[in-house]
């Protein structure tokens, strides 16, 4: 008992106004904040590598493959840090063999495995088969038999097989479009039906969410495709730079507009909740919504983008510029899914006051932990690569 | 059927066999691990309800204590902590009720435990005692001064404040902070000790507002003057203004 007054006494310090006894804590914390960032992450990087093979941008083939195992390594994390929020991993199976039909949070789970398996999964398995069977006719030891493993042990490279591969792939991602819209527009979902928040209560959530969220995954890929570039001293192709950065630009121009219109709405409904609000953008969340998420993450790589289109920078410049700006959308994006989810527990359902979010260094909920997930998808990204090298050159003709 | 199959590519023959044993391991675990009496009564395990009956109890109420407590418990009925009960600050009793002397229960000594209910925060109701830890005597242990099983200050308070922590705190900011309490509140001296049965009086006629407000009123210059007799003549004037901040709309 007196863990519990040790633990909740100092908190009271950190009031201001009127709040309710059980809002003086956050529930949800920095876990919470990582989960739709990293969702984000996968639909956005999925639905770049869809442009190549559903609307055929053959720029951006070099970054195909990298999108799919990028998208697929984020997926791989995005239930962790649910699962180490709620605790007891162990019983997560749970939710797939008894399925409460009426809870979101429970059907969550059908919308991933759907995802992983039927889209990701599947397309990744379908498009890199042909090389994998050569490879593996090629490699030697423990490699050639993992690789004979993902195959299935298939050696069918007829043309006709291929030409099914190829059929394959371009279904699923097709697909996989509405399928990666659902897996973070649901994200966004969760957050806009919970009716009693202000904050979150929003019918453009769903749609807000995904736009950053293409934002994202688009920025990740980017900035990935740069530095493994040249980490493998490998030319960068600019043909292929250039039309990430201008797919980004533009779907950062949506994503603007949005939030943007979302943010106008606001305003002019002008609804009982506008006051604490706008105590909560001015005040607690100044730095977070206005200096990081809108200037830095938004207007400046907006301005970047838009005069790379304007002016002829020479192509060394162009790169520094789309990695500079890539990373700022980065931090931005993150500091969007900061605001949303801690900032609509920083007000009290009574409108009249505030509390505080300090987030804990150590233990299941802390920095470190958060750290360990936003570091573990790029380890598992590492071994993909190796498995399955998505350059061209590894490729066979 | 033969046909049938010649027309699958071989590699999707092959995805059918881990498809196929996934689908059929999923279908096999879920007719073992779901309990045969899961969705009797709702969405959970119908035995889970005996299991949570069967288990220990530890919490045993306040009667339990009476028993040999009866002075304390007596006490402690009379007092304004009449309706916190025993186990709130002793913790769960069961186990001692079996053993008294080898369970031996102990209550929060330090500071820090009490103000979890009477630290100041606007959103606990007027009236209900609140202080600021910071500068209630920072030094002592709460039971130091004040009996748990019988609270009321040792002293009796000096200010209102003391109770009615939130209107102090908006009254210190707003017109009327120069106004004392007890020039609008006739407040007997037993309010302080038995607030509910002997309760403050409030200004009922325009007249009393008037007293420094009317146009003809004995009082500083600077106060606002209003006409009695124009402004807003059938009501009570704190039915709009509230006189702890007058200045607020």
């Amino acid at each position: 008992m007196e863990h519990l007054a040790a633990h909740l006494w100092p908190i009271l310090d950190q009031i201001q106004g009127y709040i309710y006894p059980n809002e003086v804590e956050l529930y949800w914390r920095v876990l919470i904040v990582i989960y739709p960032y990293i969702t984000g992450l996968v639909a956005g990087a999925f639905i770049l590598a869809s442009l190549v093979k559903v609307f055929n941008v053959k720029e951006l083939q070099p970054t195909y493959r990298l999108s799919m195992l990028t998208a697929l390594a984020f997926l791989i994390v995005a239930p962790m840090p649910l699962l180490f929020h709620l605790g007891h991993p162990e019983r997560a199976f749970e939710i797939f063999l008894t399925p409460n039909r009426s809870s979101a949070m429970a059907m969550f789970g059908y919308v991933y495995i759907w995802y992983l398996m039927a889209v990701l999964l599947l397309e990744i398995w379908f498009d890199y088969r042909k090389d994998l069977i050569l490879w593996s006719q090629q490699g030697k030891g423990l490699k050639k038999w993992i690789q004979k493993l993902i195959t299935l042990f298939s050696k069918d490279i007829s043309e006709k097989a291929l030409k099914f591969d190829k059929a394959a792939v371009k279904v699923i991602t097709i697909i996989g479009i509405p399928s990666a819209f659902l897996l973070h527009g649901y994200v966004g979902f969760i957050f806009g039906s919970i009716k009693a928040n202000p904050w979150w209560s929003s019918v453009l959530m769903p749609i807000v969410f995904l736009f950053s969220a293409m934002v994202s995954g688009m920025a990740l890929v980017l900035l990935l495709y740069q530095i493994l570039m040249l980490s493998r001293r490998k030319e960068i192709s600019m043909p292929t730079l250039d039309k990430l950065a201008d797919y980004l630009f533009y779907t950062m121009i949506v994503a603007f507009s949005l939030e943007a219109l979302d943010f106008i709405h606001r305003i002019y409904e002008s609804e009982e909740s506008i006051k604490i609000v706008s105590q909560l953008i001015s005040g607690k969340l100044f730095v977070s919504l206005v200096v990081i998420q809108l200037l830095l993450g938004m207007l400046i790589p907006l301005f970047t983008f838009a005069s790379i289109k304007l002016f002829r920078f020479p192509a060394e410049l162009r790169k520094l510029l789309y990695f500079v700006a890539a990373l700022l959308v980065q931090v931005g994006i993150f500091t969007t899914r900061w605001n949303v989810v801690i900032g609509g527990q920083l007000f009290s359902k009574s409108f009249r006051g505030l509390t505080t979010y300090k987030m804990s260094i150590g233990g299941t909920e802390g920095l470190l932990v958060a750290l360990m997930f936003l570091i573990l998808p790029f380890i598992i990204l590492y071994f993909l690569i190796k498995i399955l090298p998505p350059w061209k050159e590894s490729g066979t003709p | 059927m033969k046909k049938i199959l010649d027309i699958i590519p071989e590699q999707v023959k092959r995805l059918l066999i881990p498809v196929s044993i996934l689908i059929l391991s999923f279908i096999l675990l879920r007719s073992f691990l779901i309990p045969p009496d899961f969705g009797k009564y709702g969405h959970y395990r119908a035995s889970a309800v005996d299991e949570i009956a069967a288990k220990d109890i530890k919490y045993i109420g306040q009667e339990a204590c009476e028993d040999c407590h009866d002075d304390v418990v007596a006490k402690k009925n009379m007092s304004y902590h009449r309706n916190v009960m025993c186990e709130v600050c002793h913790g769960p009793s069961a186990a001692h009720i079996e053993d008294p002397d080898g369970n031996k229960l102990s209550a929060p000594r330090e500071r820090g435990y009490c103000p979890l209910c009477h630290e100041y925060i606007p959103a606990r109701p007027t009236g209900f005692p609140q202080i600021v830890s910071e500068s209630h005597n920072p030094m002592k242990a709460c039971i130091a001064c004040h009996d748990a099983h019988d609270p009321a200050p040792p002293e009796v308070p000096k200010e209102c404040e003391a109770c009615h922590a939130e209107i102090a705190r908006t009254k210190a900011v707003s017109h009327h902070m120069e106004v004392s309490c007890t020039r609008c509140h006739e407040t007997s001296e037993e309010h302080k000790v038995d607030p509910r049965n002997f309760r403050p009086s409030k200004p009922m006629t325009r007249e009393f507002c008037g007293s420094c407000h009317a146009q003809k009123a004995d009082a500083s210059k600077e106060l606002t003057r209003i006409d009695l007799a124009t402004h807003g003549e059938r009501y009570v004037c704190w039915q709009c203004h509230y006189p702890h901040l007058p200045e607020s709309k």
